[in-house]
């Protein structure tokens, strides 16, 4: 036996409290607030949360492009008898197209209630809509931007500019991952060749946070994550053997530096790569999956197939422990994603028809599996969009940041509630209104962190994912 | 009168809040609790609390100069909880069971004084009137010369050099200040490292390359006693530290190539500001200066290139590619807030961005400070022009081009005054029959015209035609003549202006503008024949919209619908035309049918207004220039013909006709083509499009340009709460107050424009003041960049949060050694170079990295530097390294980035794209280029192992390593060699044996599955496993 593979013995459990891998017990204090840290060891290990909860993963459907709330969950009675109306002291400039601002317009769905909480639902939803009991939904919300990227950035970031660290970045900073082998943070864009949201990758970036709190974009074809396979010349015992050499090389060099912590962290990074070559694969695996399973998410239908592989592999993702899942339903604007100017019908069929089945089979599943108690899962877009027609030769409906309807389920909230109200033609939101920090705080708090609390310091200031405001909802709440 | 009212209110407001609970032990409590107020209480406020808390200042928003402020607190919530002092927040906070103690910076209050205040708060808190008779909370934070006294806003004096107890340690004046400290806690530094390790620090740290084996070896080998600092010059004198040391301050300028939000455009001649970093830097332009063109290079050397690219800082960061009418205004104040902000923290090291929205909570920027900083950057915008670069080439070259000109010109005027009048009058006495055809521009007047599309076409005197009737909106001429002229060279489209168009033409688009999709010729022999096509190439043309779908090339290019020649931007309202050369001369004897196919399907009712066409037999290359003399010719051959000589010939007409004749004429035609060929290789001044930020200029396009959108607003504003509809008075432009020193204000630095002058001096004015060591910033801005070289050199600045100065940054660790370098900053002329060797010199830097158990647990974070903190390779310096080693870095500087991975040159030359960050960059840390990033984390983490086990640039970089070793034939010295390439030194025996084993194995491995490069792969294998090292990655 080679001397140098002697002093491997150093085991794994010695190496990790030496080189302090165990950061979780430094909690959300974490060295990494200071600025200019020459080295931090894993930044992603698994931390405790501030307060117990439920919750451990969440995986956010969002609905690119801003779906109708009044065609959607938002039931408005009063919209279908003032259909065709002038909407007095309007203002044009509310939504993206000042010159195509039509009247008042029903929604072209048929609602019916469902579930013991007797929701209203548009019929373009008719597996969603056995779920309403899971589903809390807010329908107060309101948001800063009337335009695409602003308001993505709102919605993810939690201000309409550009350069803050999304929800989803704050959530693995804030209670790192308890994947080794997955990325912690998974975003999932359009498969069809319809584009990525507005502003691209700044909707999952980490801002100023340290950038392995970004969410890892698998790319929607090809090889879904950078450098997962090997050189093609090479076999998987000579890597291996590669990487043994490696190991027993750093080891001497680490022995004679015993108290250069990164060194060890660094040693033990490769033997987590090494293992996230297999487990990034499996995990993407849907096709392992059995057969009547992958039926109920949709799988054989042509139509929603390319979405019910995404909600698939999401559930596989928090079942392996990743914290943090993005879904995007749609690529870009206009007739590419939910941003339904012409033809709201057409549109929301269309995009409805995608999602319901996968997104209602996610909840059956993660259900089924035990897994919901622990997973949040959050439904919505950017904006709402205006009761007015957007006049069209098929009309549509144009943005509205002052009303838009989300619903939450799973991970300790409270099923068959409805917080807030628009109102009663769903212009603007009106009782009990929640801003987007609202919802924020409130998707923080159910993941066990205070929202003022979670802070990170970047050039003297204290920043928060909630800025300056944020209410958590405690009526969603279990 | 209003001191009673005042007094009134207070008294009111104690029994207000009081009310609930009123009872006579109560009343009792409050009546004791008053007159511990007056004796004690009210002093210990006003001595410990009052300055920041509603005095001055209303720090976290606590007012406690009032019962009111008390009871409400501030955003941690009610301060006190009447009657329980033990759960009050600031009970707790004075005696410091929580953070922040209070009182801050200061020391404990005594037990007695804890105990009065607590009893005080038992007994209901109650105030007898405000501490301060005027409380300024609400009418906004006053700065004052307290506020100044704050260590990095003090002016800079050089501190004394330290005196020490070890006098053998020390190489400079740094390492006096370091020692000192050290000593004051016991403790010794280390001993200098190896010149091994020394070697490679110096290659990282100064040009991020890793030495050759032989420069390890050259120095290792030089044992005079200036090596080192030999080695250091050579670094600093070399162009890859504009390369190493650029990229830190691009972090700090959150540099990028492109818009970043929705469409994420990009920014395509942005990259100059790189360059001129780079540049700047390898020249060792003086920091002051170089701060100075960033901010107003444009206003201070507008003719120098270098100083309107520095422009570019400003304007480098994001900026929404989609607007709606609603956004516009707000949108703009967040850019100017990116430009306010940016400069505060890459300069000064403050946070001004934070008093956008209300007073800075920490530090003395009041939130008018901010707006009127703001309002430097009001009508600053971002532009891309041509500029002239090199000028001083340009004029240089072209006196030398005039020297040479002169001869020939004179040669030719020589002939033209003593031999051409004599061989003219020969000629003139029989003219040749072809004179017409070799006379330049034959115009086709006898042209067959027809539309396909029904417009009209009524023939001028000109020789050309007005376009009328029915604009189609797409149309195709066939336009046909006969000719007798052989030997045809060309063909010129002209585009006539004339009133029926509009804007007089030459198209008649309703912009003036025309779009000839596609053009062909054809030409058949009158006798009778086949019809030809006639092969147009070298095309030009007086004006061209741009240089891709809209150019003159694009009217030739194969596709006859979506592109073809235009000329808005620019010639709208002028005459132009276009050139096609044969490619074979056409025409055959017994005449010719010409006939030219015209389509203009590239935009909707885009045709020509007024053509006309001409054929030339004068050799090519063809000028498009040149009259056509179709009428005029064959006047003077007339009139010729009729004076029997052209010594009779009228001036006018001899004049003209010589010029036909001479043209003709062989001696005159070589001397005259000398001419014209020297001309062509006149020196033209190089230009360049440049992104620079400044005024006046016509602004970048913009998609929301349709809407209205107009790019900036002459007015700044005070805005309530950062909110553009929330405006509160007019802000003009001031500095902040508290780096204004000696009773200055902002007319100290303000620059008037002069008159008719393009930009405001604003930007200048800003750029006196920040440069001002006196009175103004320029001691902080010393202070700032001085921390910046210790950070990068030493791992750790003396202020740990190199972007922030202010009371939330951490206390310099070594106050005078920063002052020290500052200072020594100043007066080496802002030069950095002198400085990186100071430091770079210090034995403070050439400490070894050796542990010591002792001196860990004393200082475990290295603070005092009593040892060199290892580092990991930043991720340009781990990519670049790579290349260097395997040698397939391609060392050429400067110039347009690219988003493509496998390129090969040094990574600060890719393209930053915000949308698409090159992902290796982001994984080793590189920071997004949002806002200003002051240093980097360091992570480790496993998708980075993994970039090193399989990644394709790297297996790239580790093949073409092996094929140097592989060279050596024998194992051994294969590997020893690697060892030198990758980490400087032999292996050792041990290591020797383990990585012999692992080729015998590897190679085994691939010769078995049938690789008949073996070894060579085994050696790829190897490479790419050093490359993993730590000892690699990690500097020492």
């Amino acid at each position: 036996m080679d001397e140098l593979f002697q002093a491997q013995q150093l085991n794994r459990r010695t190496m990790l409290q030496r080189c302090g891998m165990g950061i979780g017990s430094l909690g959300l204090a974490s060295l990494l607030q200071q600025e200019g840290l020459a080295a931090t060891p894993n930044p992603l290990a698994a931390r405790q949360p501030h307060f117990k909860t439920k919750a451990r993963s969440v995986i956010w459907l969002f609905i690119n492009g801003g779906p109708s709330h009044v065609d959607t969950w938002d039931y408005k009675p009063e919209l279908a008898k003032r259909d065709g109306q002038e909407l007095k002291g309007f203002d044009k400039f509310t939504g993206f197209f000042s010159n195509a601002v039509g009247g008042l317009m029903k929604s072209p769905f048929e609602f019916k209630q469902y579930g013991q909480c007797g929701k209203h639902v548009s019929s373009i939803f008719p597996n969603l809509s056995k779920h309403t009991d899971k589903m809390a939904f807010i329908h107060s919300g309101h948001t800063e931007s009337n335009n695409h990227s602003p308001a993505l950035f709102a919605m993810n970031c939690g201000l309409p500019r550009m350069g803050y660290p999304c929800v989803g970045s704050w959530v693995t900073y804030g209670l790192g991952s308890e994947s080794d082998s997955l990325p912690a943070f998974v975003v999932m864009s359009d498969p069809k060749g319809r584009g990525l949201p507005k502003g691209h990758a700044a909707n999952w970036g980490a801002g100023f946070l340290p950038s392995v709190y970004q969410g890892t974009h698998f790319r929607p074809t090809g090889e879904p994550i950078d450098n997962l396979k090997r050189p093609k010349e090479m076999n998987a015992e000579q890597q291996r053997r590669q990487l043994d050499l490696l190991k027993t090389l750093n080891q001497k060099h680490f022995e004679a530096n015993p108290f250069e912590e990164s060194l060890a962290a660094r040693i033990e990074s490769f033997e987590l790569a090494y293992r996230m070559q297999s487990a990034a694969p499996e995990a993407l695996a849907v096709d392992k999956e059995p057969e009547h399973l992958r039926k109920m998410y949709g799988l054989d239908d042509d139509k929603c197939k390319h979405f019910a592989t995404q909600c698939l592999t999401a559930r596989r993702m928090v079942e392996r422990g990743v914290r943090f899942v993005q879904i995007y339903s749609g690529g870009m604007e206009n007739q590419r994603s939910w941003d339904g100017h012409n033809d709201i019908h057409g549109n929301h069929t269309q995009f409805a028809g995608e999602t319901d089945k996968p997104i209602a089979a996610l909840l059956e599943d993660l259900s089924q599996r035990g897994l919901l108690d622990e997973t949040l899962v959050i439904w919505g877009g950017e904006f709402g969009r205006l009761p007015l027609a957007q006049k069209s030769k098929k009309p549509g409906r144009d943005h509205n940041p002052h009303a838009l309807t989300y619903w939450l389920a799973g991970g300790g909230v409270k099923g068959g509630v409805s917080y807030g109200e628009t109102d009663e033609i769903g212009h603007k939101a009106a009782v009990n209104k929640a801003h987007i920090n609202d919802l924020h705080a409130t998707i923080l708090h159910l993941m066990g962190m205070d929202h003022e609390k979670l802070t990170y310091r970047h050039n003297g200031r204290d920043f928060r994912l909630t800025d300056v405001a944020g209410r958590v909802i405690k009526d969603v709440i279990a | 009168m209003h001191r009673f009212l005042f007094l009134a209110f207070v008294f009111s407001s104690v029994v207000a809040f009081a009310a609930p609970q009123v009872s006579e032990k109560h009343a009792a409590d409050m009546a004791k609790g008053l007159a511990l107020f007056k004796s004690d209480v009210r002093g210990l406020l006003n001595q410990h609390c009052l300055k920041c808390h509603g005095g001055d200042k209303v720090r976290g928003d606590l007012d406690l100069s009032t019962r009111v402020g008390l009871l409400k607190g501030g955003e941690e919530g009610p301060s006190v909880v009447l009657g329980k002092a033990a759960s009050s927040l600031v009970y707790q906070l004075i005696t410091h069971s929580q953070k922040p103690y209070m009182p801050a910076k200061a020391d404990k209050l005594t037990a007695a004084s804890i105990k009065k205040i607590a009893d005080w708060i038992n007994l209901g808190a109650p105030y007898d009137k405000p501490l301060t008779e005027k409380s300024v909370a609400g009418k906004g934070m006053q700065v004052t010369e307290d506020d100044r006294k704050f260590w990095s806003f003090v002016p800079l004096n050089k501190p004394l050099v330290p005196r020490v107890k070890n006098t053998v340690w020390s190489a400079n004046e740094i390492d006096h200040f370091i020692l000192r400290k050290l000593e004051d806690k016991k403790l010794q530094p280390n001993g200098s490292a190896a010149k091994r390790v020394l070697i490679r620090r110096l290659y990282f740290d100064l040009i991020g390359l890793p030495p050759t084996p032989e420069q390890v070896e050259g120095f290792i080998n030089d044992s005079s006693p200036d090596a080192y600092s030999k080695v250091v010059d050579k670094l600093l004198a070399s162009e890859h530290y504009g390369e190493r040391w650029g990229r830190h301050w691009l972090d700090v300028a959150r540099f990028a190539e492109s818009h970043g939000f929705e469409q994420d455009y990009d920014r395509k001649f942005a990259f100059h500001y790189r360059d001129f970093v780079i540049q700047a830097l390898n020249a060792d332009m003086p920091y002051d200066q170089f701060v100075k063109w960033q901010i107003a290079g444009d206003e201070i050397a507008p003719d120098n290139p270098l100083a309107m690219k520095a422009t570019g800082f400003l304007g480098a960061g994001v900026f929404p590619t989609q607007l709606t009418e609603k956004e516009f205004e707000s949108a703009r104040y967040d850019e100017l807030d990116d430009m306010a902000n940016t400069t505060g923290t890459a300069m000064l090291g403050m946070t001004i961005g934070c008093a956008r929205c209300h007073d800075h909570k920490f530090d003395p920027i009041p939130v008018r400070d901010y707006y009127r900083f703001v309002n430097t950057f009001a009508t600053t915008i971002r532009s891309e022009i041509d500029l002239e670069v090199d000028s001083v080439a340009t004029s240089e070259a072209a006196v030398k081009w005039e020297k040479e000109h002169r001869p020939l010109m004179e040669a030719l005027a020589k002939f033209e005054k003593e031999d051409l009048p004599r061989r003219f009058n020969a000629w003139a006495k029989n003219p040749p029959v072809d004179t017409q055809q070799k006379a330049g521009w034959m115009i086709l007047d006898h042209l067959q015209a027809k539309s396909l599309d029904g417009a009209t076409f009524s023939k001028q005197a000109d020789g050309s035609f007005i376009v009328g009737g029915k604009n189609p909106a797409n149309d195709r001429w066939v336009l046909t003549a006969e000719l007798q002229a052989t030997g045809l060279n060309a063909i010129r489209i002209e585009a006539l202006t004339d009133k029926s168009m509009k804007r007089n033409g030459p198209g008649r688009a309703s912009n003036g503008n025309f779009a000839l999709s596609d053009i062909r010729v054809f030409a058949t022999p009158k006798k009778g024949g086949k019809k030809q096509v006639v092969k147009l190439i070298n095309p030009k043309a007086t004006h061209q919209q741009n240089t891709g779908g809209l150019s003159v090339a694009s009217s030739i290019d194969g596709d006859k619908r979506k592109s073809g020649w235009a000329v808005d931007f620019g010639g709208i309202g002028k005459e132009q035309a276009a050139v096609f050369e044969f490619a074979a001369p056409v025409g055959f004897e017994g005449g010719t049918v010409l006939t030219v196919e015209m389509d203009f399907f590239v935009n909707t009712s885009h045709t020509i207004g007024r053509p006309r066409l001409a054929v030339t037999a004068v050799p090519r290359p063809v000028a498009i220039k040149g009259d056509g003399r179709a009428a005029s010719l064959a006047t003077l051959m007339e009139s010729l013909k009729k004076a029997g000589g052209a010594d009779k010939l009228n001036a006018k007409d001899r004049s003209q006709l010589m010029k036909i004749y001479r043209a003709q004429d062989s001696e005159w035609s070589k001397l005259n083509n000398k001419v014209q060929q020297h001309l062509a290789t006149k020196p033209k001044p190089k230009m360049e499009k440049v992104q620079v930020t400044s005024e006046g200029f016509k602004p970048t396009k913009h998609h929301a340009d349709g809407r209205g959108f107009p790019h900036f607003y002459k007015k700044t504003y005070f805005l309530k709460r950062g909110d553009a509809n929330q405006k509160d008075g007019e802000a003009t432009q001031g500095f902040l107050q508290v780096l204004m020193r000696g009773g200055k204000n902002e007319k100290t630095w303000q620059v008037f424009a002069p008159e008719n002058s393009r930009t405001s001096y604003r930007r200048l004015s800003l750029a006196n003041w920040i440069s001002d060591t006196q009175h103004g910033a320029g001691h902080l801005l010393a202070r700032v960049m001085a921390n910046r070289l210790w950070q990068h050199h030493l791992g750790r600045g003396i202020v740990n949060t190199p972007n922030d100065f202010g009371l939330q940054g951490e206390l310099p660790t070594h106050p005078q050694l920063l002052d020290w370098l500052a200072v020594e900053l100043i007066e080496g002329g802002w030069r950095l170079k002198p400085l990186h060797k100071k430091i770079v010199m210090s034995s403070t830097y050439r400490q070894s990295a050796d542990y010591n158990a002792v001196k860990q647990k004393a200082d475990p974070q290295n603070k005092l530097h009593w040892r060199r903190t290892p580092a990991r390779l930043q991720a340009e310096v781990i990519r670049d390294s790579l290349l260097k080693m395997s040698g397939l870095l391609d060392a050429r500087m400067y110039g347009a980035g690219t988003l493509d991975e496998r390129m090969k040159r040094r990574s600060i030359y890719f393209m930053i794209k915000r949308s698409k960050l090159i992902p290796t960059m982001q994984l080793f840390d590189s920071p997004e280029p949002l806002v200003s990033q002051g240093s980097r984390p360091a992570t480790i983490i496993a998708p980075q192992a993994l970039h090193f086990m399989n990644n394709g640039q790297v297996r790239e970089a580790a093949v073409a390593l092996a094929a140097q070793f592989e060279k050596k034939t024998d194992d051994k010295e294969a590997i020893n060699l690697a060892y030198q390439t990758v980490v400087g030194r032999e292996p050792t025996e041990l290591e020797t044996k383990s990585i012999s084993a692992f080729m015998q194995t590897q190679a085994g491995s691939y010769k078995a599955a049938g690789r008949n490069d073996a070894r060579k792969l085994a050696l790829a294998d190897l490479s790419q496993v050093l490359f993993g090292l730590n000892e690699f990655i990690y500097v020492n």
